[in-house]
């Protein structure tokens, strides 16, 4: 203990080294340049299996084994390169942050972008893809077109993988009456139309067109849209990588192997226009100043914040209530009911929030029960937190002296009378200060529900940070914005506790 | 007003109340006296429902108790016909002075609002603490808060009031000010069963002394008779 007082008494001195942890921290970290790699004897390639055919994605007939046009392709370059291919997997619209911490490149149907030219280096176009529109089959959505002008219900709600091109160039198209709604894996949007929460998906044709059989009551509306060339990202710190990959592709694509490749995976489509392609034919994003990117991202991150503070405040009341009701139930409640209560209590504990959303926004709606994101979000951490809640206030209402229960039954009230108006009343006064706290937790929990592709404040961020490659700068607006929110509470809770200490 | 034939009671086999029989007439005050463990509480607890018992019955204010558990109805309307007034108080900690007196009138009785905090205000000042209406419970002294308990007892204008050791937890000042009290409602014709151990407050107040010693009555009769004896 006696080295550490210095630091803990200063709390302003920590953060300043939290600080400087955070700005070295990439920078420490170099990447592997081509002779490292040649002589490790291994290229690290990163890609989301999640993300599914024909890119990259578990094989059916032999689960555990990895297949897709893309692992074979990582397969020639590392062959190329004179060394062996090793899958990474990271989570799809992260997978440049990988790069230079232990991956060499992301090789998973990576748009070739103005955006990403200007963060990272990207290889000549290995493949081209068109945009592809998808809709319930005889459903009223039957050309693009139509999403110029109002659905039956308003808007057309139009699913994406979030951080695709896809999601760029419906959120670019602002002459069109949409809600683009992005998900972390490809085929979630088509499960979502298949169910009906969606009116439409846009994803890459390849995608869809692999995906055709199991999606049968899906089809193309019109005929694919602009599109683009995917690229092998690589970082802007090993040119020679870069460059023996950008050479490896020409190979391949000079001597026909990855046409062969296309060949066989039914993709040859058009990708004969690769050979003329170069990537210097997409422009290079500008870089923003710091004022610049603040004035630009801080009204999304400022409205995020606000989805932010609607799902705590809307959930909570929700958990609080559900929890003192598990909780009377469970103390007072009839005999039969308070097992059930006691393992739904244990259910709800025992497994994680992300579970219970995804099973409340993708899995109800195969029941009939389509609940809209907003709505899944707040039930699902209502739920949650409900199960929490109610431990609490089992303790609380345990904590209320016997004395008060028999004092209020001896004046001839009924079980609930005496426990409205006397025993929750003093229960709530004493769960006071751990209420807060969960409150808290909760805030901060909300970031979970952008798995059901709601946008709240740590989404917001993630995809302002990716799309503009200013990863530090938006982590503290947003710290900053998350600590305004919670701090207003931390001294509400601390004002409860005080109150309470008097009190006793 | 209550009549008890018969009563027995054990826990974990071991008897608690034994044969126990007694008659409390209309504006009687009966005092329970005796050792500690003797059973004087369980008993009283027994008059309102607050505890079972395995043989006997009990007669109060018109309600038979049998042996068992007791229908909720049943001891919900004993209980408005049969206040108590318990040891450590057991004032409505989130609730004012005169918020304890006018709950229950409110929310058992169906009284208005309004006419549940008058009478609750007449009775704080019966007990002559009118000016603490507004009082907090963790802010009264003992005697003052055992005072309102009186008055939340009578708010219901019961039939008989049951006091267990109302004065054990205060000192001799505050004793004083609360049996003042309960003298002055047996002077207003009170049915009430005193559960003490204070021997002059039961000479000056009883009409009758009960001796209870390991669950059996062993003495009864006015109190001279049974005190110094």
């Amino acid at each position: 203990m006696n080295g550490m007082p210095s630091i803990r008494r200063k709390p302003f001195v920590r953060s300043l080294l939290m600080i400087a942890v955070l700005m070295l921290g990439p920078a420490s970290a170099p990447a592997a340049e081509l002779d490292a790699i040649v002589a490790r004897g291994e290229l690290v390639w990163a890609a989301d299996q999640e993300g599914g055919g024909p890119h990259v994605f578990l094989d059916p007939d032999a689960p555990g084994r990895l297949t897709g046009f893309e692992v074979e392709l990582a397969e020639l370059l590392a062959a190329e390169l004179g060394v062996q291919a090793r899958f990474q997997q990271g989570q799809w619209d992260r997978l440049p942050l990988l790069l230079g911490r232990s991956v060499d490149c992301v090789i998973n149907g990576i748009e070739l972008l103005p955006d990403r030219r200007r963060d990272y280096a990207c290889s000549r176009p290995y493949f081209a893809y068109g945009l592809q529109l998808l809709a319930r089959r005889g459903g009223s959505l039957d050309s693009f077109e139509r999403l110029c002008t109002p659905g039956p219900g308003g808007h057309w709600r139009v699913g994406v993988l979030t951080g695709s091109a896809a999601e760029a160039f419906l959120r670019s198209r602002h002459d069109l009456t949409v809600d683009v709604i992005g998900y972390d894996g490809t085929i979630d949007s088509l499960e979502q139309v298949q169910t009906g929460v969606l009116d439409a998906a846009l994803m890459d044709d390849c995608i869809f067109n692999f995906y055709a059989d199991r999606f049968a009551g899906l089809q193309a509306v019109g005929r694919s849209l602009g599109g683009g060339y995917y690229t092998v990202l690589t970082s802007r710190d090993t040119p020679k990588l870069s460059a023996a990959i950008d050479a490896a592709l020409g190979r391949l694509i000079a001597d026909g192997r990855l046409k062969t490749l296309y060949d066989r995976w039914d993709l040859a489509g058009r990708q004969q226009i690769l050979a003329l392609r170069d990537a210097t034919e997409i422009p290079t994003a500008e870089r923003r100043t710091v004022g610049q990117l603040v004035a630009t991202t801080l009204p999304l991150l400022l409205s995020s914040a606000g989805m932010t503070v609607l799902l705590a405040c809307l959930s909570f009341p929700l958990a609080i209530v559900a929890g003192l009701g598990v909780a009377l139930g469970r103390l007072h409640g009839p005999a039969w009911l308070r097992p059930l209560l006691a393992a739904s209590v244990e259910v709800v504990r025992g497994t994680p929030l992300m579970l219970q959303l995804y099973a409340i926004f993708f899995l109800l709606p195969k029941v009939g029960l389509a609940l809209p994101a907003l709505v899944a979000a707040v039930a699902g951490l209502a739920l949650n937190y409900s199960a929490y809640e109610s431990e609490i206030y089992r303790a609380g209402l345990k904590a209320v002296p016997i004395g008060q229960f028999e004092a209020a039954l001896a004046l001839g009230m009924t079980k609930w009378q005496a426990l409205r108006h006397v025993i929750v009343p003093q229960a709530v006064r004493l769960v006071m200060p751990p209420v807060t706290n969960d409150f808290i937790a909760l805030f901060k929990d909300t970031s979970v529900c952008s798995v059901i592709t709601v946008i709240e404040l740590t989404k917001r961020y993630s995809v302002l940070a990716l799309s503009t490659g200013r990863i530090l700068e938006l982590a503290i607006v947003t710290a900053i914005l998350y600590l305004a929110m919670s701090w207003p509470l931390s001294l509400l809770s601390r004002r409860f506790e005080s109150r309470q200490e008097q009190r006793a | 007003m209550i009549t008890i034939a018969g009563l027995g009671k054990s826990r974990g086999g071991v008897p608690v109340l034994a044969d126990v029989s007694l008659r409390v007439e209309e504006g009687g005050v009966t005092a329970v006296v005796g050792p500690s463990g003797g059973g004087k509480s369980t008993l009283l607890r027994c008059l309102n429902g607050l505890e079972t018992f395995d043989s006997g019955t009990v007669s109060i204010a018109g309600h038979g108790l049998a042996p068992g558990s007791h229908p909720p109805r049943l001891l919900e309307r004993v209980r408005r016909d049969a206040g108590m007034v318990f040891q450590q108080f057991n004032l409505f900690a989130n609730l004012s002075a005169v918020d304890n007196v006018a709950l229950a009138p409110r929310v058992v009785a169906g009284i208005a609002v309004e006419d549940a905090r008058r009478r609750a205000h007449g009775l704080l000042d019966r007990v002559g603490l009118g000016s603490f209406a507004a009082a907090r419970p963790a802010t009264l002294s003992g005697g003052q808060q055992q005072r309102v308990a009186i008055a939340r007892a009578l708010a219901m204008e019961p039939k008989v009031i049951l006091f267990d050791e109302p004065t054990s937890a205060l000192d001799p000042a505050m004793s004083a000010e609360v049996l003042e009290v309960i003298v002055d409602l047996a002077r207003g014709g009170q049915t009430m069963v005193v559960v003490t151990h204070d021997h002059a407050f039961a000479r000056r107040a009883a009409t009758q002394v009960i001796e209870l010693v390991a669950g059996r009555i062993t003495r009864s009769g006015p109190p001279a008779a049974v005190l110094d004896s």
